[in-house]
């Protein structure tokens, strides 16, 4: 997916101890005309960013608010643009993605802290990176390709030799392998290494002092990781979850690829579905007119959820360093 | 807690009272010691399952891939469009590998001053600017990279005509890198320490000059890995350059000519009809992932390197 960046530490809080950058106007140099003018320009690109965007989706927010977050069906090219198929895909395959991420990469991020030798940690800390550094599209390939096929010839066969298969999923075997639920086991494969990420520092910085205490009082190790550690460290976890969720619903050509690329509101995960994400890179390529203003508006929502998410986590990861600053 | 009422109701409390506890508390202790073993082995078990899908991935890639990155031309030729009459000939890469090339380059062009100079501003500004700044990036640097593709697509493609090219691509891709390069220069330059700059004050240079000639060559380290984390990244994005670069199918260094480059010809021959071009992807995915893995690891071994000189 991409190289996660873990959030840089608060600056905010100790912003006194940094000299202050000549406020004097008298004596400012070139040098420090052409900082603020970088500046200048990357808040404009920035405005820029999200206002144009905006601005392209006008005309479809103007007439069609309702129909874009409510509306069942994509009628290319001339409308109808309904949006509710990738809401609602978008929302079932970040869920079970975090889900899938949390569960295995809360276990993850407890051995690597405190099972891994300090001297294999930055191995082991690298692969976990190698995980997010592989391309998007790579995963898409591979879930395409690979994980697909072998779900239709193998996993789908196994499932409706169930008792009472077909009351229970429906007539899977007619779906070609690509579903929503094949695409949300990789996504979530794909934010493991971005919650890891965040959540394996978080549980780091726990001060020792409370492990040792509650060490000495003759807790087990899995006590002081239950009782101690995760509470403790419970703010940033929140925020690595968040951070995590939000990679999730930018998640694009992966999603593409193997949710199968069906604009239908669908609650039955082994049957194709879409994402807001999927949905804009599928279909821009042929868009005309009005369907590239639908899809913009598909864009400023993923961007308000996406933009949300993202504050809420950082405002939680600063919220830990400012609690365990206490401790 | 149960065992413990036990003891309470045990009718002869006065002579086996001593040997009754430490019978409990032993059980007690062997259960919860169980219990953590239980558990800590459930953790172990999720780290290695991480380690899974990076284990299958590679060898998958390399298992499908090396045979086609062996055969001849797949670097120097253009790519062919199988016919029914030839449908095993799908030509080589070197129009997607030119063009990752070039967008990265142009990106990088793009991306690199600009970031580079808003990240020691962010360090060394304690202004209202600034602080908005800093969210602004962090915000932007998990931003979807599907939107980096529409506002290029908008902005770059219809608002200022120029069409789908290499340059509306890599203005994509500049968007893309500039908070994660913004991130990194600021975190590199926060780690100069203090000494080194008040010393340079002491001695009586101006601050720019102690900015330019101290602070920044000694955060060089950080900034390059920072630079180089963002073209990795910027190199294994599809989604922005999907919607702007046109997909030539010629070798072109013209920033005004559409290109194609290695996640895009990987997203549609996957998504082709003939086998013979779904064969041909893994090795084009071989040679996208060992890019990104060189570059990253590189980056991380030369840091951490500089870190222990130290």
């Amino acid at each position: 997916m991409s190289i996660v960046i873990p959030p840089p530490p608060d600056f905010s809080s100790h912003e006194e101890e940094v000299p202050e950058f000549n406020p004097g106007a008298s004596s400012r140099t070139w040098y420090q005309y052409l900082l603020i003018l970088a500046a200048l320009v990357f808040a404009a690109v920035s405005v820029g960013f999200v206002g144009t965007i905006i601005w392209n989706s006008a005309p479809e927010w103007a007439h069609h608010t309702g129909t874009l977050l409510g509306g069942n069906g994509w009628q290319s090219p001339a409308g109808p643009f309904g949006g509710l198929a990738m809401i609602v895909g978008t929302l079932e395959t970040s869920v079970i993605a975090l889900v899938i991420a949390v569960v295995i990469g809360l276990g993850a991020s407890i051995s690597i802290v405190f099972l891994i030798p300090r001297r294999f940690r930055n191995i082991v800390a690298t692969f976990v990176e190698l995980l997010a550094a592989v391309p998007s599209v790579v995963y898409g390939l591979w879930g395409f390709l690979v994980l697909a096929p072998w779900m239709l010839k193998t996993v789908i066969p196994w499932l409706d030799s169930w008792p009472f298969a077909k009351e229970l999923f429906g007539s899977v075997g007619q779906q070609d392998g690509q579903s929503l639920l094949l695409a949300s086991v990789v996504l979530g494969v794909m934010i493991l290494p971005t919650f890891v990420a965040i959540s394996r520092e978080v549980i780091a910085v726990v001060p020792n002092d409370l492990i040792e205490a509650s060490l000495s009082l003759g807790a087990t190790r899995w006590q002081v990781i239950r009782e101690v550690v995760l509470p403790t460290a419970k703010i940033g976890l929140f925020g690595a979850t968040f951070l995590a969720l939000a990679r999730a619903t930018g998640e694009t050509v992966a999603v593409a690829l193997i949710a199968g690329g069906v604009a239908n509101v669908q609650f039955h995960l082994l049957y194709p579905g879409t994402s807001i994400a999927a949905w804009i890179a599928t279909e821009f390529g042929e868009a005309q007119g009005n369907e590239v203003a639908a899809l913009m508006a598909l864009g400023v929502l993923l961007m308000l959820v996406n933009f949300g998410l993202s504050l809420i986590s950082r405002w939680l990861v600063s919220r830990q360093r400012k609690v365990l600053a206490v401790v | 807690m149960s065992d413990m009422i036990d003891l309470v109701e045990s009718p002869e409390p006065d002579t086996n009272l001593r040997d009754e506890i430490r019978q409990i508390s032993d059980r007690v202790r062997r259960r919860r010691q169980l219990r953590s073993k239980f558990m800590i082995t459930l953790c172990a078990l999720a780290l290695s399952v991480t380690a899974v899908p990076l284990f299958l991935l590679l060898y998958q890639l390399f298992d499908r891939g090396l045979p086609v990155i062996l055969h001849t031309g797949f670097f120097t030729q253009l790519p062919q469009t199988p016919n029914l009459i030839t449908p095993n000939a799908t030509g080589g890469v070197s129009n997607a590998i030119i063009g990752t090339l070039v967008l990265s380059l142009y990106a990088s062009i793009m991306a690199i001053p600009i970031g580079v100079l808003v990240g020691v501003y962010l360090a060394e500004s304690v202004s209202k600017l600034a602080a908005s700044l800093r969210v602004i990036s962090q915000t932007m640097a998990g931003a979807p990279s599907i939107l980096m593709g529409l506002f290029a697509f908008s902005f770059v493609v219809r608002d200022l005509n120029i069409g789908f090219s290499a340059l509306a691509g890599s203005f994509a891709l500049a968007v893309l890198m500039l908070p994660v390069i913004v991130i990194s220069t600021e975190i590199a330059v926060r780690g100069v320490p203090h000494t080194l700059r008040e010393a340079g004050l002491a001695l009586g240079a101006k601050p720019h000059k102690v900015s330019m000639k101290i602070v920044l060559p000694a955060a060089l380290t950080g900034i390059v890995t920072g630079i180089i984390l963002a073209i990795s990244r910027a190199i294994g994005e599809t989604a922005p350059v999907l919607l702007v670069i046109g997909g030539g199918y010629i070798n072109s260094w013209k920033p005004l000519d559409p290109v194609s480059a290695l996640p895009l010809s990987i997203y549609e021959n996957a998504k082709s009809e003939w086998p013979s071009l779904r064969t041909e992807v893994w090795g084009i995915a071989l040679v996208l992932v060992v890019f990104v893995f060189v570059l990253s690891l590189s980056a991380r071994i030369w840091a951490s390197r500089k870190q222990q000189a130290r």
